[in-house]
């Protein structure tokens, strides 16, 4: 029973903090008291109708969808390139792959700031979106390349021996098979950009600030409790996503 | 040589074939390569230039990080931090794994969601939230007035409310390489132990928590890399009197437009992550960690 009720009292003190931002978002005071001494929907009108706020939002999705592109371009070819050739050097190329894991995010966050400035990058949507992009590469990479590497490549010679051609193969079999895998990567992908703190506050400026550089900068500097808002608005935005995520995977297990 | 000619002369379609081979995979892996060499490597180059020709041609920056009392003591301080949250995380993820791993049923899945909500919050959100639970308006302080304790120790901007913050936010990276390795572990191995008579607290000791090993050093050296360069919690929740690493960065590069210094600490920080994940390497193969 002492294992139970150790693990009992790591969830909680996984879950717990994070639940205080509900009812801090319906919260009156001006600043973090916690219990709140009222409730009112005030700060979610206003985070509902401030361009202050509503602009990171907008920057974050935009950025996030933009990184989520510019890597899977990149990632898709390469996971089948690495999965299913051999070639000298794959060491190396994996490592290169990797390095955007390796190196710690605000060594890369100094360096964008130093490379990008250079290249007049920095505080724009570009500049940000670049950066993310090449952060999200291992974590995108790891999904695709392991969903290629439990591919069934029998499917494929199948489908060309009763007369399709690669392409035809590539568009009604390999796609198909792998889409659920991609799908994962992609959301990865997106996810890891627009949680992604360190380089927004180093490179966003004025002109690319995101949620997380906005939360930050909102913290740092004035104690604007819109910030209980968008924490309640992001931990709904998880609850829900993964609460569907072990629904599916439940239903698909059952059905297997 | 004139055999090998021969050959291909006989046989052109077959070296036109290896040769088609040979290019497929950089044709794939070329644009991504070519992405991460120019807009990563090169970024990352530029910084160890930097540090050695910014504002001129020296190593003084490195001697500075290593014989000034502040810096040593950054360093030091990042580095001690780093493993006291990964030894915390460990103490507090290790039962929630077990559970996980060893649970069937709605238990697990439960703990496993958890995990993963945790997991998939934000740096910022999390950060926030304990910002609310240690501030001098929190429920903490609140405690302690409601108990008649008197004022509340200053939780928040100390190195506990920073230490305590890291902690939950790397508990789930722990909590998940743990449950991966354990999932692994085979229940009959227990059960055999139980049929020679081994109490569940020796079976445990001398089966599970050996097999469970490979996962307590994948978590460790997550938790403790990703805490070498932690930067927003630190700064949020701590004081500056105990810097990370991190935050001289930010702090040289904010406050005092000193790009070699700062990228001097920054190459010490990507040097010493280097070092612990090749010690690593060297002994399990990095392909584990992120498998």
């Amino acid at each position: 029973m002492l294992p139970v009720f150790l693990a009992v009292l790591g969830a909680l003190f996984l879950l717990a903090p994070i639940l205080v931002v509900v009812p801090m978002s319906f919260s009156t005071a001006i600043s973090f008291a916690f219990p709140p001494p009222g409730y009112w929907l005030g700060y979610y009108a206003k985070y509902f109708t401030s361009e202050e706020w509503l602009e990171p939002t907008l920057n974050s999705f935009a950025i996030a969808l933009g990184a989520m592109a510019f890597t899977m371009l990149l990632v898709v070819p390469a996971a089948f390139g690495y999965v299913r050739y051999r070639f000298r050097g794959k060491t190396l190329v994996n490592l290169l792959i990797m390095a955007p894991l390796i190196v710690p995010h605000v060594v890369s966050a100094l360096a964008y700031y130093g490379f990008l400035g250079r290249a007049k990058l920095t505080g724009t949507l570009l500049g940000v979106m670049v950066a993310h992009g090449m952060l999200a590469v291992p974590v995108a990479f790891l999904v695709i390349s392991a969903t290629l590497k439990g591919f069934d490549q029998n499917l494929e010679r199948a489908a060309m021996s009763s007369g399709a051609g690669p392409f035809r193969t590539f568009v009604h079999v390999t796609l198909p098979v792998l889409r659920p895998g991609m799908l994962v990567g992609a959301l990865f992908a997106f996810l890891s950009s627009f949680n992604e703190a360190v380089v927004s506050i180093f490179i966003g400026g004025r002109g690319a600030v995101t949620l997380p550089k906005k939360m930050y900068e909102s913290i740092r500097l004035e104690s604007d409790p819109v910030i209980a808002v968008v924490s309640t608005l992001l931990v709904s935005a998880v609850v829900l996503g993964v609460l569907i995520s072990t629904f599916l995977r439940r239903r698909s297990t059952h059905a297997a | 040589m004139a055999g090998e000619l021969n050959a291909a002369a006989v046989r052109p379609e077959s070296l036109v074939g290896a040769a088609r081979r040979n290019a497929t995979p950089w044709l794939l892996l070329g644009p991504a390569c070519l992405a991460l060499v120019l807009l990563f490597v090169v970024p990352i180059g530029y910084v160890l230039l930097l540090s050695v020709t910014d504002p001129r041609l020296s190593l003084a920056h490195y001697e500075r990080i290593f014989t000034v009392p502040v810096y040593t003591r950054v360093m030091v301080n990042t580095f001690v931090t780093s493993l006291i949250v990964t030894a915390l995380c460990l103490v507090i993820g290790y039962p929630v794994a077990y559970v996980m791993a060893r649970r069937a049923g709605w238990v697990s899945t439960l703990l496993l969601t958890i995990v993963a909500m945790s997991f998939w919050t934000g740096f910022l959100v999390r950060t926030y939230a304990w910002l609310v639970i240690l501030g001098s308006k929190g429920p903490v302080a609140g405690a302690y007035g409601a108990l008649g304790l008197g004022k509340a120790p200053q939780l928040l901007f100390s190195t506990f409310g920073s230490t305590l913050g890291m902690t939950h936010i790397l508990l789930p990276y722990m909590i998940l390489a743990l449950y991966a390795a354990m999932r692994k572990i085979d229940a009959n191995h227990l059960k055999a132990a139980a049929s020679l008579g081994a109490r569940p607290a020796a079976a445990f000791r001398e089966v599970f928590l050996p097999l469970s090993l490979p996962g307590v050093v994948n978590g460790s050296l997550l938790v403790f890399v990703t805490c070498l360069g932690f930067f927003v919690t630190p700064v949020l929740l701590g004081t500056p009197r105990d810097m990370m690493i991190s935050q001289l960065i930010n702090q040289q590069i904010e406050e005092l437009l000193a790009f070699g210094f700062a990228s001097a600490v920054a190459v010490v920080l990507l040097i010493a992550t280097c070092g612990v994940l090749a010690i690593y390497n060297h002994y399990a193969g990095l392909d584990r960690l992120w498998g």
